[in-house]
């Protein structure tokens, strides 16, 4: 029962707070970089009034096109109710990380579908790239988490976060950590890998892909995009600071709610401060990233049985 | 059940053969239909008599001659019965595929020997599953093997008498290693049983258990298509027609598969550490190297060819980890790796069957095998394309499907075995985790590229307001079933590999557990549709539906065209670029000047081919050599008589001196 309740609680916050996340990092960015800013909730009105414009759909598209949204905003909340994001023990069991790496393939190959589907070369273009970035940071999340996974002793991202494993629980994990911070900003299409905000169609991935997108599918996609978002950044976030187990104790829930808000307005602001510092890579650099990724990900690997 | 069940057997592989001379009655429909017939009912009676043995594996199923000498030839075992089962599914649904799509056909191929050949090979394949004995199990080899050469030149055209040759030269080289093994094991005796050379092995000395081991890891990898004794693979399989390319992909490489662990599993004596290791190291190489090719090749069937390579690389790495796990006394991982390794040649035989039967309506389709012309499937053929997605996913290993579940299985007992405190142990695991990991992520490149590039968007090829021919119902059927059954797969994997483990106790019918993790295949499934059902629902609720307009594709104001999309060339660019170290392209772009005044006005064509590093630094040379080294040899060839007499006797004495 406890489960049950915290399962709700869990889906309930990140389902609601995930736009919030997605402009917070707007507004620590614009003001980092020294603009006023758009108040943070102004996402939450930007999506309700896409959602109810009338959408133009490509006539090359198919039946694929209009399944995409669904697909993508599926996976996203598979992934916002089945981990524990709120509590160390909430989520479901049976969710380990090769279904986690799964999923999010997933989602990126019904994007990538999208993309493909209108015939546009820029549709074309982000699917190209978006499958090259996902398909290259797929082993980087198996090996990174898997050093999680045997220093817990077990792969179910539940075990891991409720044996109470974090950054902290063995030196080696360090190198680990960072890997998986370079997994979210290559799964999250921030910098240095894509620019959320450009404007430019010829250095788009991700916006470049959902181009051809309007109305309530453009939303569906875009509140995908942070609910991913909210999930990594609490992912991240529980991995450095470890959350309480469930219980319907009004002082645990508070906690951890607070838990929450605390670790999306840290992640976001450090988030916002790294994309303030860097400049976007050149994506045929991107291999370098890819590389260091990997490389990071095996030397916790290995440092995890030899430290 | 008991009574008849030798009987379904021989019932089967009769129905197969019978099939094979109705086929050649002539080359009116009528002939063409009832071969497909029997061959499809003789596919029925296999299945039954594999789910036979699996009901009783004890018994299992033995053909013997009462008075005979010889022990029996022909049985199915439990582990046969595995293999005996995909060989049988795969030929009922090739059949009812056969019968509409050889029909737009009659005039490239040549209906009853093709006929008769698909019914030769299906019979050799049933026949060294079921053989107890390398006597009949190397005829059945051949028979498959000689059967497959001619199915591969049945269109006759010069590329398939190029790919065929270089099939049978591939196939017979690896043939005789594997007979040359047998015979090793033997001891020159070739009416030896399996279960008579199991003795031998036992107390053959440890240079003749060498010495076979590499033959036969050679002789059937070559079969199978281990790097680098594939090359000729990617040509063959895509040159015989699509529904026997099913067959050679899904079932063939399956019985190279079966082959391979039948001699290590039940023949050879455990193998050590190092020769495990060749083997994982030949799987490693061969997934890397196939998954690579399948991300940048343009030819459909090509693509799948090569899939099928880094997918039969994977098995071989499985089965060296496998290995390597029994060699160094860890048995919990050398059983559940070797179970993820059959369950994941199940899972193959399914989806790539499924693929190469799709690969031949897209090909009728767009009358062109070139990914680069096609496009805009799922627009034309809705249901179709629904299930090739279902099939191309299922390829890539993504959840819910079937083939994850056994990917799931291999690296959860990776993972599993980590924390021994055996730093070599460790060593190997962890390289072949993170290689299989880079290899999983390149595989869902290439099925997303398969897909993709040939189902969304417009035709590429310009004419795209053409009518597509559509796929019949008994071409669609067979299509269907084989999408179907990877979703079963993944959802009945805990009763698969409780088959497979041959366990008897079972926890839950829904539970796949390896060690200490565990996993529900069908609250995975539940859970991603119910996720996407309840987006669905929301959506609906949310906004309204009908409100929505089809217009053009947003285009900056100037036209855009088909020519304008993405291709699969262009859609790989990222992947050649990133590994352009490991492979060879040559890209060719000429500029030529229009005008002499401005140079800013230039025609540009742009060429590119994929060389295979194996041809140009293995076989060419190697060729090379052998021919020169011939023509030397040529040299004493004066045309004087006496100087042959001569080299006949001093052959002669040789003979007698090695001999003696």
């Amino acid at each position: 029962m406890t489960m049950i309740a915290a399962l709700f609680i869990q889906a309930i916050l990140v389902f609601l707070l995930s736009p919030l996340t997605i402009g917070l990092v707007r507004w620590f960015k614009a003001r980092l970089q020294g603009r006023r800013g758009a108040p943070p909730w102004l996402v939450y009105t930007a999506l309700l009034t896409t959602l109810k414009k009338q959408q133009v759909i490509s006539e090359s598209a198919s039946f694929v096109f209009r399944f995409v949204p669904f697909a993508v905003l599926g996976t996203a909340v598979f992934l916002g109710i089945s981990l524990p994001l709120l509590f160390s023990n909430g989520g479901l069991s049976h969710v380990d990380l090769f279904v986690l790496a799964g999923v999010l393939s997933l989602g990126s190959v019904f994007l990538v579908f999208g993309g493909l589907d209108a015939a546009t070369a820029f549709g074309g273009m982000g699917a190209s790239r978006e499958m090259t970035i996902a398909a290259l940071i797929e082993p980087v999340a198996l090996v990174a988490f898997s050093a999680f996974a045997v220093v817990a002793g077990s792969s179910s991202v539940q075990d891991i976060f409720g044996n109470g494993t974090s950054v902290f629980s063995h030196p080696a994990l360090v190198l680990s950590f960072v890997a998986l911070v370079l997994v979210a900003l290559a799964e999250n299409a921030r910098y240095p890998v894509d620019n959320p905000a450009t404007h430019l169609e010829l250095t788009m991935v991700h916006e470049a892909m959902i181009l051809e997108y309007s109305g309530p599918y453009l939303a569906l996609l875009e509140y995908a995009s942070s609910i991913k978002l909210t999930v990594f950044l609490l992912l991240l976030g529980n991995l450095v600071w470890v959350k309480p187990s469930a219980t319907l104790a009004l002082g645990t829930i508070g906690l951890a709610v607070l838990g929450v808000l605390v670790t999306l307005i840290v992640g976001s602001f450090a988030l916002a401060f790294l994309e303030s510092s860097i400049a976007k890579m050149r994506f045929f650099r991107l291999q370098e990233y890819m590389s260091v990724a990997f490389f990071l990900s095996l030397a916790g690997f290995i440092l995890v049985f030899l430290l | 059940m008991s009574f008849f069940s030798p009987y379904l057997l021989f019932a089967g592989l009769s129905f197969t053969m019978v099939s094979g001379i109705v086929a050649l009655g002539g080359r009116a429909m009528i002939f063409h239909k009832l071969s497909q017939a029997l061959l499809a009912v003789s596919g029925l009676l296999g299945i039954v008599a594999s789910v036979a043995v699996f009901l009783s594996p004890e018994a299992g199923l033995r053909l013997s001659i009462a008075s005979a000498k010889f022990s029996p030839l022909f049985g199915l075992d439990m582990f046969g019965a595995v293999f005996f089962f995909l060989v049988s599914l795969a030929s009922v649904l090739c059949a009812v595929y056969a019968v509409p799509y050889l029909r737009s056909y009659q005039t490239t191929y040549h209906l009853p020997s093709l006929n008769a050949l698909v019914a030769a090979f299906v019979f050799g394949m049933q026949m060294v599953i079921v053989s107890a004995g390398p006597l009949s199990f190397m005829i059945g080899w051949e028979v498959m093997s000689l059967a497959s050469f001619f199915l591969v030149v049945s269109d006759r055209s010069a590329e398939s008498v190029r790919a065929s040759l270089l099939y049978l030269v591939m196939t017979h080289i690896g043939a005789a290693a594997i007979l040359a093994a047998f015979l090793l094991l033997a001891q020159g005796s070739f009416f030896a049983d399996f279960s008579a050379l199991v003795d031998l092995a036992r107390i053959a000395p440890s240079w003749v258990l060498t010495v076979s081991f590499g033959l036969f890891l050679f002789g059937f990898g070559s079969k199978a298509g281990l790097v680098p004794f594939h090359v000729w693979l990617p040509e063959a399989h895509p040159a015989a027609p699509s529904h026997v390319s099913a067959l050679m992909s899904g079932v063939m490489l399956k019985i190279a598969v079966y082959g391979f662990l039948r001699v290590m599993l039940f023949i050879l004596p455990p193998i050590g550490t190092t020769a495990s290791l060749v083997i994982l190291g030949f799987g490693l190489l061969t997934a890397l190297y196939g998954a690579l090719y399948a991300v940048l090749d343009r030819d459909f069937k090509r693509t799948l060819a090569f899939s099928s390579i880094e997918n039969i690389g994977l098995i071989f790495a499985m089965i060296g980890v496998s290995f390597f796990a029994a060699s160094r006394g860890l048995e919990t991982l050398f059983i559940s790796v070797l179970s993820a390794a059959v369950f994941f040649t199940i899972a193959h035989a399914l989806f790539k069957s499924g693929l190469f039967l799709v690969s031949g309506v897209v090909i009728r389709a767009f009358h062109s095998r070139s990914l680069e012309k096609m496009g805009g499937l799922a627009k034309r053929l809705p249901v179709f394309s629904a299930f090739f997605g279902v099939l191309a996913l299922s390829a890539a290993s993504l959840p819910p499907f079937g083939p994850f579940f056994g990917e799931w299985m291999f690296f959860q007992s990776l993972l599993g075995h980590f924390s021994l405190h055996d730093p070599f142990v460790n060593a190997v695991l962890l390289i072949t985790f993170a290689l299989l990991a880079l290899v999983g992520g390149l595989a869902i490149f290439a099925m997303v590229k398969l897909f993709a590039i040939s189902s969304l968007a417009e035709p590429r090829s310009g004419h795209g307001s053409e009518v597509l021919s559509p796929p019949s119902l008994g071409e669609m059927i067979p299509i269907g079933v084989f999408a179907v059954s990877v979703l079963l797969l993944g959802l009945l994997a805990p009763a698969v590999m409780t088959l497979i483990r041959g366990e008897t106790a079972v926890p839950s019918p829904w539970l796949l557990s390896v060690g200490s993790a565990d996993i529900q295949p069908s609250v995975i499934l539940l859970l991603v549709f119910a996720c996407v059902l309840f987006v669905w629902m929301l959506r609906r609720l949310a906004s309204r539906v009908e409100h929505e307009r089809v217009s053009r594709r947003w285009d900056c104001g100037a036209p855009i065209n088909a020519s304008m999309e993405y291709t699969a060339t262009a859609f790989s660019a990222p992947i050649r670029f990133f590994f352009r170290l490991m492979l060879r392209t040559k890209k060719i772009v000429a500029v030529k000047p229009v005008l002499a005044t401005n140079p800013w006005i230039t025609s540009r064509s742009f060429s590119m081919n994929l060389r295979s590093i194996w041809m140009d630094f293995g076989y060419l040379p190697l060729g090379r050599f052998f021919i020169g080294l011939s023509l030397r040899v040529k040299k004493i060839q004066s045309g004087n008589i006496r100087f042959y007499l001569f080299l006949m006797f001093a052959v002669l004495i040789l003979t007698l001196r090695i001999a003696l």
